[in-house]
Protein backbone atom coordinates (compact mmCIF):
# COMPACT_ATOMS: atom_id res chain seq x y z
CA UNK A 1 0.00 0.00 0.00
CA UNK A 2 1.39 3.41 -0.98
CA UNK A 3 0.84 6.74 0.72
CA UNK A 4 0.82 10.26 -0.65
CA UNK A 5 0.82 13.04 1.91
CA UNK A 6 0.62 16.77 1.38
CA UNK A 7 1.03 18.91 4.47
CA UNK A 8 0.37 22.66 4.43
CA UNK A 9 1.33 22.97 0.77
CA UNK A 10 1.35 26.40 -0.89
CA UNK A 11 2.22 26.25 -4.56
CA UNK A 12 1.76 28.30 -7.69
CA UNK A 13 3.50 30.29 -10.39
CA UNK A 14 5.79 33.32 -10.32
CA UNK A 15 5.68 33.48 -6.54
CA UNK A 16 1.88 33.74 -6.50
CA UNK A 17 0.28 30.79 -4.73
CA UNK A 18 -2.62 29.02 -6.43
CA UNK A 19 -2.82 26.24 -3.88
CA UNK A 20 -3.02 27.37 -0.29
CA UNK A 21 -2.45 25.27 2.78
CA UNK A 22 -3.36 22.00 1.08
CA UNK A 23 -3.25 19.07 3.45
CA UNK A 24 -4.19 15.68 2.14
CA UNK A 25 -3.43 12.04 2.80
CA UNK A 26 -4.09 9.50 0.07
CA UNK A 27 -3.50 5.94 1.15
CA UNK A 28 -5.75 3.61 -0.82
CA UNK A 29 -5.03 1.88 -4.07
CA UNK A 30 -7.94 3.25 -6.02
CA UNK A 31 -8.99 6.13 -8.27
CA UNK A 32 -9.31 9.53 -6.66
CA UNK A 33 -11.24 11.99 -8.78
CA UNK A 34 -9.94 15.54 -8.58
CA UNK A 35 -12.75 17.93 -9.33
CA UNK A 36 -13.02 21.68 -9.47
CA UNK A 37 -13.85 24.51 -11.86
CA UNK A 38 -11.30 26.03 -14.24
CA UNK A 39 -8.59 27.84 -12.33
CA UNK A 40 -9.36 26.10 -9.05
CA UNK A 41 -5.87 24.59 -8.92
CA UNK A 42 -6.23 21.00 -10.18
CA UNK A 43 -3.33 21.19 -12.61
CA UNK A 44 -1.23 23.06 -10.05
CA UNK A 45 -1.95 20.26 -7.58
CA UNK A 46 -0.85 17.63 -10.09
CA UNK A 47 2.28 19.55 -11.08
CA UNK A 48 3.20 19.97 -7.44
CA UNK A 49 2.74 16.30 -6.65
CA UNK A 50 4.72 15.38 -9.77
CA UNK A 51 7.60 17.54 -8.53
CA UNK A 52 7.33 19.86 -11.52
CA UNK A 53 6.52 22.81 -9.28
CA UNK A 54 8.42 23.31 -6.08
CA UNK A 55 5.98 24.30 -3.31
CA UNK A 56 6.49 27.64 -1.58
CA UNK A 57 5.58 26.04 1.72
CA UNK A 58 4.73 22.65 3.14
CA UNK A 59 5.85 19.18 2.19
CA UNK A 60 4.90 16.47 -0.28
CA UNK A 61 5.76 12.94 0.79
CA UNK A 62 5.35 9.70 -1.09
CA UNK A 63 5.70 6.56 0.99
CA UNK A 64 7.05 8.83 3.72
CA UNK A 65 9.89 10.27 1.61
CA UNK A 66 10.33 13.81 0.35
CA UNK A 67 9.06 13.79 -3.20
CA UNK A 68 10.11 17.21 -4.44
CA UNK A 69 13.84 16.85 -3.90
CA UNK A 70 14.26 13.15 -4.60
CA UNK A 71 14.64 12.06 -8.22
CA UNK A 72 14.24 8.46 -7.11
CA UNK A 73 10.84 9.10 -5.56
CA UNK A 74 9.69 11.27 -8.46
CA UNK A 75 10.44 8.37 -10.80
CA UNK A 76 7.68 6.40 -9.08
CA UNK A 77 5.14 8.83 -10.50
CA UNK A 78 3.71 9.26 -13.93
CA UNK A 79 1.98 12.41 -15.00
CA UNK A 80 -0.30 12.95 -17.95
CA UNK A 81 -0.56 16.64 -18.67
CA UNK A 82 -3.12 18.63 -20.64
CA UNK A 83 -0.39 18.94 -23.23
CA UNK A 84 0.30 15.90 -25.35
CA UNK A 85 4.08 16.19 -24.90
CA UNK A 86 4.74 14.16 -28.04
CA UNK A 87 7.43 15.27 -30.52
CA UNK A 88 5.19 16.02 -33.48
CA UNK A 89 7.86 15.67 -36.13
CA UNK A 90 8.23 11.96 -35.35
CA UNK A 91 6.09 8.98 -36.25
CA UNK A 92 3.93 7.58 -33.47
CA UNK A 93 6.23 4.59 -32.97
CA UNK A 94 9.40 6.70 -33.00
CA UNK A 95 7.88 9.18 -30.54
CA UNK A 96 7.01 6.39 -28.12
CA UNK A 97 10.41 4.82 -28.67
CA UNK A 98 11.99 8.21 -27.95
CA UNK A 99 10.43 8.13 -24.48
CA UNK A 100 11.10 4.40 -24.06
CA UNK A 101 14.82 5.12 -24.49
CA UNK A 102 14.64 7.74 -21.74
CA UNK A 103 12.40 6.08 -19.17
CA UNK A 104 12.46 2.44 -20.21
CA UNK A 105 9.65 0.22 -21.40
CA UNK A 106 8.66 -1.00 -24.81
CA UNK A 107 7.07 1.14 -27.52
CA UNK A 108 5.68 -1.98 -29.19
CA UNK A 109 3.87 -3.04 -26.02
CA UNK A 110 2.12 0.28 -25.53
CA UNK A 111 1.23 0.44 -29.23
CA UNK A 112 -0.53 -2.86 -28.71
CA UNK A 113 -2.03 -1.85 -25.35
CA UNK A 114 -3.58 1.33 -26.71
CA UNK A 115 -4.43 -0.26 -30.09
CA UNK A 116 -2.27 2.15 -32.05
CA UNK A 117 -1.14 -0.31 -34.71
CA UNK A 118 -2.85 1.60 -37.52
CA UNK A 119 -1.28 4.87 -36.42
CA UNK A 120 2.23 3.78 -35.53
CA UNK A 121 3.83 4.75 -38.86
CA UNK A 122 1.98 8.06 -39.15
CA UNK A 123 3.58 11.35 -38.20
CA UNK A 124 2.20 12.71 -34.95
CA UNK A 125 1.56 16.09 -36.60
CA UNK A 126 -0.84 14.37 -39.05
CA UNK A 127 -3.04 12.91 -36.31
CA UNK A 128 -6.33 14.25 -35.00
CA UNK A 129 -6.48 15.69 -31.48
CA UNK A 130 -8.09 12.51 -30.20
CA UNK A 131 -5.44 10.32 -31.80
CA UNK A 132 -2.67 12.49 -30.34
CA UNK A 133 -4.27 12.11 -26.94
CA UNK A 134 -4.20 8.33 -27.29
CA UNK A 135 -0.49 8.46 -28.14
CA UNK A 136 0.07 10.76 -25.18
CA UNK A 137 -1.72 8.31 -22.89
CA UNK A 138 0.29 5.43 -24.36
CA UNK A 139 3.55 6.97 -23.14
CA UNK A 140 2.19 6.96 -19.58
CA UNK A 141 2.04 3.17 -19.71
CA UNK A 142 5.60 2.64 -20.90
CA UNK A 143 6.60 1.74 -17.37
CA UNK A 144 4.73 0.63 -14.27
CA UNK A 145 4.50 3.36 -11.66
CA UNK A 146 3.13 3.50 -8.16
CA UNK A 147 1.27 6.76 -8.56
CA UNK A 148 -0.53 8.00 -11.68
CA UNK A 149 -1.53 11.64 -12.06
CA UNK A 150 -3.88 12.01 -14.99
CA UNK A 151 -5.09 15.47 -15.88
CA UNK A 152 -8.31 15.03 -17.87
CA UNK A 153 -7.12 11.87 -19.62
CA UNK A 154 -10.25 11.35 -21.68
CA UNK A 155 -10.67 14.86 -23.07
CA UNK A 156 -10.83 14.80 -26.90
CA UNK A 157 -11.43 11.04 -26.91
CA UNK A 158 -14.50 9.41 -28.40
CA UNK A 159 -16.79 7.54 -25.97
CA UNK A 160 -15.55 4.09 -26.97
CA UNK A 161 -11.87 4.93 -26.46
CA UNK A 162 -12.71 6.84 -23.27
CA UNK A 163 -14.33 3.73 -21.88
CA UNK A 164 -11.30 1.63 -22.81
CA UNK A 165 -9.02 4.08 -21.03
CA UNK A 166 -11.25 4.16 -17.95
CA UNK A 167 -11.31 0.36 -17.87
CA UNK A 168 -7.53 0.31 -18.12
CA UNK A 169 -7.25 2.79 -15.25
CA UNK A 170 -9.72 0.84 -13.15
CA UNK A 171 -7.55 -2.21 -13.71
CA UNK A 172 -4.28 -0.55 -12.75
CA UNK A 173 -5.86 1.18 -9.73
CA UNK A 174 -6.25 -2.18 -8.03
CA UNK A 175 -2.69 -1.94 -6.76
CA UNK A 176 -1.77 1.68 -7.46
CA UNK A 177 -2.97 5.15 -6.58
CA UNK A 178 -4.56 7.03 -9.47
CA UNK A 179 -5.45 10.71 -9.27
CA UNK A 180 -7.77 11.58 -12.13
CA UNK A 181 -9.10 15.03 -12.90
CA UNK A 182 -12.20 15.51 -14.97
CA UNK A 183 -14.80 18.10 -15.86
CA UNK A 184 -17.25 15.36 -16.75
CA UNK A 185 -19.28 14.77 -13.61
CA UNK A 186 -20.85 11.56 -14.87
CA UNK A 187 -17.47 10.17 -15.79
CA UNK A 188 -16.10 11.23 -12.40
CA UNK A 189 -19.00 9.54 -10.69
CA UNK A 190 -18.47 6.35 -12.71
CA UNK A 191 -14.73 6.03 -12.44
CA UNK A 192 -13.84 7.29 -8.99
CA UNK A 193 -14.36 5.94 -5.52
CA UNK A 194 -12.97 8.98 -3.72
CA UNK A 195 -13.33 12.64 -4.45
CA UNK A 196 -10.92 15.52 -3.94
CA UNK A 197 -12.71 18.77 -4.59
CA UNK A 198 -10.55 21.86 -5.10
CA UNK A 199 -12.16 25.17 -4.18
CA UNK A 200 -10.19 28.36 -4.71
CA UNK A 201 -6.90 26.52 -4.27
CA UNK A 202 -7.98 24.73 -1.11
CA UNK A 203 -9.43 21.31 -0.45
CA UNK A 204 -13.20 21.82 -0.46
CA UNK A 205 -14.17 18.21 0.05
CA UNK A 206 -12.25 15.02 0.47
CA UNK A 207 -14.03 11.75 0.98
CA UNK A 208 -15.82 8.84 -0.60
CA UNK A 209 -18.16 9.56 -3.50
CA UNK A 210 -20.56 6.98 -2.08
CA UNK A 211 -21.04 9.23 0.95
CA UNK A 212 -22.36 11.91 -1.40
CA UNK A 213 -24.60 9.45 -3.17
CA UNK A 214 -26.70 8.96 -0.06
CA UNK A 215 -28.50 12.17 -0.92
CA UNK A 216 -31.68 12.06 -2.96
CA UNK A 217 -31.28 12.08 -6.72
CA UNK A 218 -33.48 11.83 -9.83
CA UNK A 219 -34.00 8.86 -12.09
CA UNK A 220 -35.58 9.31 -15.51
CA UNK A 221 -37.74 6.50 -16.88
CA UNK A 222 -39.10 6.07 -20.39
CA UNK A 223 -41.73 3.44 -20.94
CA UNK A 224 -44.44 2.45 -23.40
CA UNK A 225 -47.21 3.37 -20.93
CA UNK A 226 -47.90 5.78 -18.06
CA UNK A 227 -45.62 4.71 -15.19
CA UNK A 228 -47.08 7.25 -12.78
CA UNK A 229 -49.99 4.86 -12.23
CA UNK A 230 -47.56 2.29 -10.78
CA UNK A 231 -44.83 4.31 -9.04
CA UNK A 232 -44.58 7.83 -7.60
CA UNK A 233 -43.07 9.45 -10.70
CA UNK A 234 -44.10 12.60 -12.57
CA UNK A 235 -43.81 13.28 -16.27
CA UNK A 236 -40.95 15.73 -16.81
CA UNK A 237 -38.87 17.08 -19.70
CA UNK A 238 -37.89 15.06 -22.78
CA UNK A 239 -40.52 12.41 -22.09
CA UNK A 240 -38.92 11.13 -18.90
CA UNK A 241 -40.97 10.20 -15.87
CA UNK A 242 -39.01 11.61 -12.96
CA UNK A 243 -38.59 9.42 -9.91
CA UNK A 244 -36.81 10.73 -6.80
CA UNK A 245 -34.82 8.08 -4.96
CA UNK A 246 -32.11 8.04 -2.31
CA UNK A 247 -30.30 4.86 -3.33
CA UNK A 248 -29.77 2.54 -6.30
CA UNK A 249 -31.71 -0.13 -4.40
CA UNK A 250 -34.76 2.13 -4.28
CA UNK A 251 -34.51 2.64 -8.04
CA UNK A 252 -34.25 -1.11 -8.53
CA UNK A 253 -37.38 -1.69 -6.48
CA UNK A 254 -39.27 0.82 -8.63
CA UNK A 255 -38.13 -0.99 -11.76
CA UNK A 256 -39.28 -4.31 -10.35
CA UNK A 257 -42.73 -2.83 -9.63
CA UNK A 258 -42.98 -1.63 -13.22
CA UNK A 259 -41.97 -4.99 -14.63
CA UNK A 260 -44.43 -6.79 -12.38
CA UNK A 261 -47.15 -4.40 -13.52
CA UNK A 262 -46.38 -5.33 -17.12
CA UNK A 263 -44.94 -1.94 -18.07
CA UNK A 264 -42.30 -2.14 -20.80
CA UNK A 265 -39.42 0.11 -19.66
CA UNK A 266 -37.35 1.33 -22.63
CA UNK A 267 -34.87 3.50 -20.74
CA UNK A 268 -33.88 4.22 -17.16
CA UNK A 269 -31.09 6.57 -16.22
CA UNK A 270 -29.84 8.82 -13.49
CA UNK A 271 -30.70 12.39 -14.46
CA UNK A 272 -28.70 14.37 -11.98
CA UNK A 273 -25.39 13.73 -10.40
CA UNK A 274 -24.50 13.85 -6.72
CA UNK A 275 -21.37 15.73 -7.71
CA UNK A 276 -23.35 18.40 -9.56
CA UNK A 277 -24.28 20.49 -6.56
CA UNK A 278 -20.82 20.17 -5.12
CA UNK A 279 -19.25 21.23 -8.40
CA UNK A 280 -21.58 24.18 -8.94
CA UNK A 281 -20.87 25.50 -5.46
CA UNK A 282 -17.15 24.98 -5.78
CA UNK A 283 -16.66 28.20 -7.69
CA UNK A 284 -18.10 30.17 -4.81
CA UNK A 285 -15.97 31.14 -1.90
CA UNK A 286 -16.15 28.89 1.09
CA UNK B 1 17.23 2.06 -14.32
CA UNK B 2 18.56 5.58 -14.22
CA UNK B 3 16.35 8.19 -15.74
CA UNK B 4 19.17 10.59 -16.44
CA UNK B 5 19.02 11.54 -20.07
CA UNK B 6 20.92 8.87 -21.93
CA UNK B 7 24.39 9.55 -23.29
CA UNK B 8 23.16 9.88 -26.86
CA UNK B 9 20.34 12.22 -25.88
CA UNK B 10 22.38 15.21 -27.01
CA UNK B 11 22.72 13.66 -30.45
CA UNK B 12 19.00 12.85 -30.56
CA UNK B 13 18.18 16.47 -29.74
CA UNK B 14 20.65 17.64 -32.39
CA UNK B 15 19.06 15.40 -35.02
CA UNK B 16 15.56 16.51 -34.03
CA UNK B 17 16.68 20.15 -34.23
CA UNK B 18 17.97 19.74 -37.76
CA UNK B 19 14.88 17.90 -38.94
CA UNK B 20 12.73 20.66 -37.48
CA UNK B 21 14.56 23.62 -38.98
CA UNK B 22 16.71 23.01 -42.01
CA UNK B 23 16.73 26.66 -43.08
CA UNK B 24 19.25 27.70 -40.42
CA UNK B 25 21.44 24.74 -41.25
CA UNK B 26 21.51 25.65 -44.94
CA UNK B 27 22.17 29.34 -44.23
CA UNK B 28 24.86 28.33 -41.71
CA UNK B 29 26.66 26.16 -44.27
CA UNK B 30 26.36 28.87 -46.91
CA UNK B 31 27.79 31.51 -44.57
CA UNK B 32 30.57 29.14 -43.49
CA UNK B 33 31.62 28.61 -47.13
CA UNK B 34 31.37 32.31 -47.89
CA UNK B 35 33.42 33.32 -44.86
CA UNK B 36 36.13 30.77 -45.68
CA UNK B 37 36.38 32.33 -49.13
CA UNK B 38 36.54 35.81 -47.57
CA UNK B 39 39.37 34.62 -45.32
CA UNK B 40 41.40 33.36 -48.28
CA UNK B 41 40.39 35.32 -51.39
CA UNK B 42 42.54 38.40 -50.52
CA UNK B 43 45.58 36.18 -50.83
CA UNK B 44 44.42 35.05 -54.25
CA UNK B 45 43.97 38.68 -55.27
CA UNK B 46 47.68 39.19 -54.38
CA UNK B 47 49.26 42.27 -56.00
CA UNK B 48 45.96 43.82 -57.05
CA UNK B 49 45.37 44.84 -53.41
CA UNK B 50 47.76 47.33 -51.82
CA UNK B 51 49.63 45.87 -48.90
CA UNK B 52 48.95 48.90 -46.68
CA UNK B 53 46.38 51.66 -46.71
CA UNK B 54 47.67 54.58 -44.58
CA UNK B 55 45.07 56.33 -42.43
CA UNK B 56 45.77 59.79 -41.02
CA UNK B 57 49.46 59.24 -40.65
CA UNK B 58 49.06 56.03 -38.67
CA UNK B 59 50.52 52.72 -39.70
CA UNK B 60 47.34 52.15 -41.71
CA UNK B 61 45.67 48.84 -42.28
CA UNK B 62 46.74 45.79 -44.18
CA UNK B 63 43.57 45.07 -46.20
CA UNK B 64 44.55 41.46 -46.94
CA UNK B 65 44.95 40.59 -43.29
CA UNK B 66 41.99 42.74 -42.18
CA UNK B 67 39.64 41.03 -44.61
CA UNK B 68 40.95 37.64 -43.52
CA UNK B 69 40.20 38.41 -39.88
CA UNK B 70 36.74 39.79 -40.64
CA UNK B 71 36.05 36.21 -41.68
CA UNK B 72 36.52 35.16 -38.03
CA UNK B 73 33.24 36.65 -36.68
CA UNK B 74 31.48 35.55 -39.88
CA UNK B 75 32.55 31.96 -39.29
CA UNK B 76 31.51 32.28 -35.63
CA UNK B 77 28.14 33.57 -36.79
CA UNK B 78 27.83 30.59 -39.14
CA UNK B 79 28.34 28.28 -36.15
CA UNK B 80 25.74 30.23 -34.21
CA UNK B 81 23.26 29.92 -37.08
CA UNK B 82 23.98 26.22 -37.37
CA UNK B 83 23.18 25.66 -33.68
CA UNK B 84 20.10 27.92 -33.63
CA UNK B 85 17.69 25.02 -34.42
CA UNK B 86 18.42 23.70 -30.91
CA UNK B 87 17.01 26.91 -29.46
CA UNK B 88 13.96 26.58 -31.68
CA UNK B 89 13.51 22.98 -30.58
CA UNK B 90 13.84 24.03 -26.95
CA UNK B 91 10.97 26.51 -27.31
CA UNK B 92 9.01 23.99 -29.38
CA UNK B 93 9.44 21.28 -26.73
CA UNK B 94 8.56 23.74 -24.02
CA UNK B 95 5.34 24.82 -25.75
CA UNK B 96 4.44 21.23 -26.58
CA UNK B 97 4.79 20.03 -22.98
CA UNK B 98 7.82 17.82 -23.68
CA UNK B 99 10.00 19.66 -21.15
CA UNK B 100 7.24 19.42 -18.56
CA UNK B 101 7.08 15.69 -19.20
CA UNK B 102 10.87 15.38 -18.79
CA UNK B 103 10.51 17.04 -15.39
CA UNK B 104 7.72 14.68 -14.43
CA UNK B 105 10.05 11.77 -15.17
CA UNK B 106 12.19 12.88 -12.27
CA UNK B 107 14.71 15.03 -14.07
CA UNK B 108 15.92 18.34 -12.74
CA UNK B 109 16.10 21.50 -14.80
CA UNK B 110 19.87 21.22 -14.99
CA UNK B 111 19.63 17.70 -16.49
CA UNK B 112 17.44 19.11 -19.24
CA UNK B 113 19.09 22.37 -20.20
CA UNK B 114 22.52 20.77 -20.21
CA UNK B 115 21.36 18.28 -22.83
CA UNK B 116 20.08 21.10 -25.06
CA UNK B 117 23.34 22.96 -24.50
CA UNK B 118 25.28 19.81 -25.39
CA UNK B 119 23.26 19.49 -28.59
CA UNK B 120 23.96 23.11 -29.55
CA UNK B 121 27.68 22.49 -29.00
CA UNK B 122 27.53 19.26 -31.01
CA UNK B 123 26.00 21.12 -33.96
CA UNK B 124 28.44 24.02 -33.57
CA UNK B 125 31.33 21.54 -33.49
CA UNK B 126 30.13 19.90 -36.70
CA UNK B 127 30.18 23.18 -38.62
CA UNK B 128 33.46 24.23 -36.96
CA UNK B 129 35.16 21.03 -38.09
CA UNK B 130 33.80 21.72 -41.56
CA UNK B 131 35.06 25.32 -41.45
CA UNK B 132 38.51 24.35 -40.17
CA UNK B 133 38.87 21.68 -42.85
CA UNK B 134 37.63 24.02 -45.58
CA UNK B 135 39.91 26.81 -44.34
CA UNK B 136 42.84 24.45 -44.57
CA UNK B 137 41.99 23.19 -48.04
CA UNK B 138 41.16 26.60 -49.52
CA UNK B 139 44.09 28.23 -47.69
CA UNK B 140 46.56 25.73 -49.09
CA UNK B 141 45.12 26.08 -52.58
CA UNK B 142 45.20 29.89 -52.39
CA UNK B 143 48.64 29.92 -50.70
CA UNK B 144 47.33 31.89 -47.75
CA UNK B 145 50.03 32.95 -45.32
CA UNK B 146 50.77 30.31 -42.69
CA UNK B 147 50.03 32.78 -39.87
CA UNK B 148 46.53 33.52 -41.16
CA UNK B 149 46.00 29.87 -42.05
CA UNK B 150 46.61 28.88 -38.42
CA UNK B 151 45.21 31.84 -36.46
CA UNK B 152 41.87 32.23 -38.25
CA UNK B 153 40.60 28.68 -37.50
CA UNK B 154 41.98 28.81 -33.94
CA UNK B 155 40.26 32.14 -33.25
CA UNK B 156 37.02 30.89 -34.82
CA UNK B 157 36.96 27.81 -32.58
CA UNK B 158 37.91 29.55 -29.32
CA UNK B 159 35.33 32.30 -29.90
CA UNK B 160 32.54 30.20 -31.41
CA UNK B 161 32.20 27.55 -28.71
CA UNK B 162 31.81 30.01 -25.81
CA UNK B 163 29.54 32.28 -27.90
CA UNK B 164 27.26 29.33 -28.70
CA UNK B 165 27.34 28.31 -25.02
CA UNK B 166 26.55 31.83 -23.82
CA UNK B 167 23.79 32.38 -26.39
CA UNK B 168 22.15 29.02 -25.77
CA UNK B 169 22.17 29.43 -21.98
CA UNK B 170 20.93 33.01 -22.23
CA UNK B 171 18.10 31.99 -24.53
CA UNK B 172 17.02 29.19 -22.21
CA UNK B 173 17.30 31.39 -19.14
CA UNK B 174 15.29 34.21 -20.65
CA UNK B 175 13.08 32.45 -23.20
CA UNK B 176 10.12 32.70 -20.84
CA UNK B 177 10.14 36.44 -21.46
CA UNK B 178 9.16 35.66 -25.02
CA UNK B 179 5.70 34.25 -25.38
CA UNK B 180 5.84 33.80 -29.14
CA UNK B 181 5.57 30.36 -30.57
CA UNK B 182 8.36 28.50 -32.28
CA UNK B 183 10.17 30.49 -34.95
CA UNK B 184 9.57 33.86 -33.39
CA UNK B 185 12.31 33.88 -30.82
CA UNK B 186 15.50 33.37 -32.75
CA UNK B 187 16.24 37.05 -33.48
CA UNK B 188 17.04 37.68 -29.82
CA UNK B 189 19.32 34.64 -29.70
CA UNK B 190 21.11 35.69 -32.85
CA UNK B 191 21.28 39.29 -31.66
CA UNK B 192 22.99 38.13 -28.46
CA UNK B 193 25.49 36.20 -30.57
CA UNK B 194 26.10 39.08 -32.98
CA UNK B 195 26.55 41.47 -30.08
CA UNK B 196 29.00 39.09 -28.41
CA UNK B 197 31.25 38.96 -31.49
CA UNK B 198 30.85 42.62 -32.49
CA UNK B 199 34.40 43.53 -31.35
CA UNK B 200 35.74 40.87 -33.71
CA UNK B 201 34.20 42.72 -36.66
CA UNK B 202 35.63 46.05 -35.57
CA UNK B 203 39.13 45.00 -34.47
CA UNK B 204 40.55 44.12 -37.94
CA UNK B 205 39.51 47.53 -39.24
CA UNK B 206 40.48 49.71 -36.30
CA UNK B 207 43.50 47.96 -34.79
CA UNK B 208 44.55 45.40 -37.40
CA UNK B 209 47.93 44.72 -35.84
CA UNK B 210 46.28 43.72 -32.54
CA UNK B 211 43.40 41.73 -34.02
CA UNK B 212 44.67 38.34 -32.89
CA UNK B 213 45.26 39.59 -29.36
CA UNK B 214 41.90 41.37 -29.18
CA UNK B 215 40.06 38.35 -30.56
CA UNK B 216 41.82 36.19 -27.97
CA UNK B 217 40.76 38.61 -25.22
CA UNK B 218 37.21 38.52 -26.60
CA UNK B 219 37.28 34.72 -26.47
CA UNK B 220 38.47 34.84 -22.85
CA UNK B 221 35.71 37.31 -21.91
CA UNK B 222 32.98 35.21 -23.53
CA UNK B 223 34.39 32.07 -21.89
CA UNK B 224 34.20 33.89 -18.54
CA UNK B 225 30.63 35.04 -19.17
CA UNK B 226 29.63 31.55 -20.25
CA UNK B 227 31.09 29.99 -17.11
CA UNK B 228 29.30 32.53 -14.91
CA UNK B 229 26.02 31.99 -16.75
CA UNK B 230 26.46 28.22 -16.61
CA UNK B 231 26.82 28.24 -12.84
CA UNK B 232 23.93 30.70 -12.46
CA UNK B 233 21.72 28.66 -14.75
CA UNK B 234 20.29 26.43 -12.05
CA UNK B 235 18.95 29.56 -10.39
CA UNK B 236 17.97 31.41 -13.55
CA UNK B 237 16.29 28.42 -15.17
CA UNK B 238 13.67 27.33 -12.66
CA UNK B 239 11.45 24.31 -13.25
CA UNK B 240 8.54 26.67 -13.76
CA UNK B 241 10.21 28.09 -16.86
CA UNK B 242 9.89 24.71 -18.55
CA UNK B 243 6.10 24.79 -18.41
CA UNK B 244 4.08 25.49 -21.57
Amino acid sequence: MHTLELAGVDSGYGGKPILRDVTLKVDQNTIYVVLGPNGAGKTTLFRTIAGILEPYAGSVLFDGQDLIHSKEIRQKINYLSHYNAIPEEMTVYNALNFYAKIEGGSASEVVSLLKLEELKDKKVSDLSQGQKKRVSIAKVFLRDRDLYLLDEPTSNLDPEVSKEIRDLLLHISKDRIVLYSSHNLYEANDVGTNLILIKNGRIGYYGRISDLKSKEYQVGIKATSDVSKVIDAKLGEQGYYILRVSSPEEAGLALRKLVEAGVLVTEMRQLDNPLQELFENSGKSM
Amino acid sequence: MSLALSSDQGIIIAKRSISLSKTFVIIGIFLACLSVLIANVPHLAGNSIPSTIPINGTEGINPIQSISYIAVPLQVFAALLFSTPVLLLYVYDKNNGVLEYFLSLGKDQSDIYREYLKSALILASVILIFEVALNGIVGLLERTSAFVLVTVPVLVVIIALPVVTFTTLAMMAFSSLQKQRVGSNQPLGLAIGVFAVLPAYIAPLVVPSATVILDSILAAVVVGLSIVLFFLSSRLISREKFLP
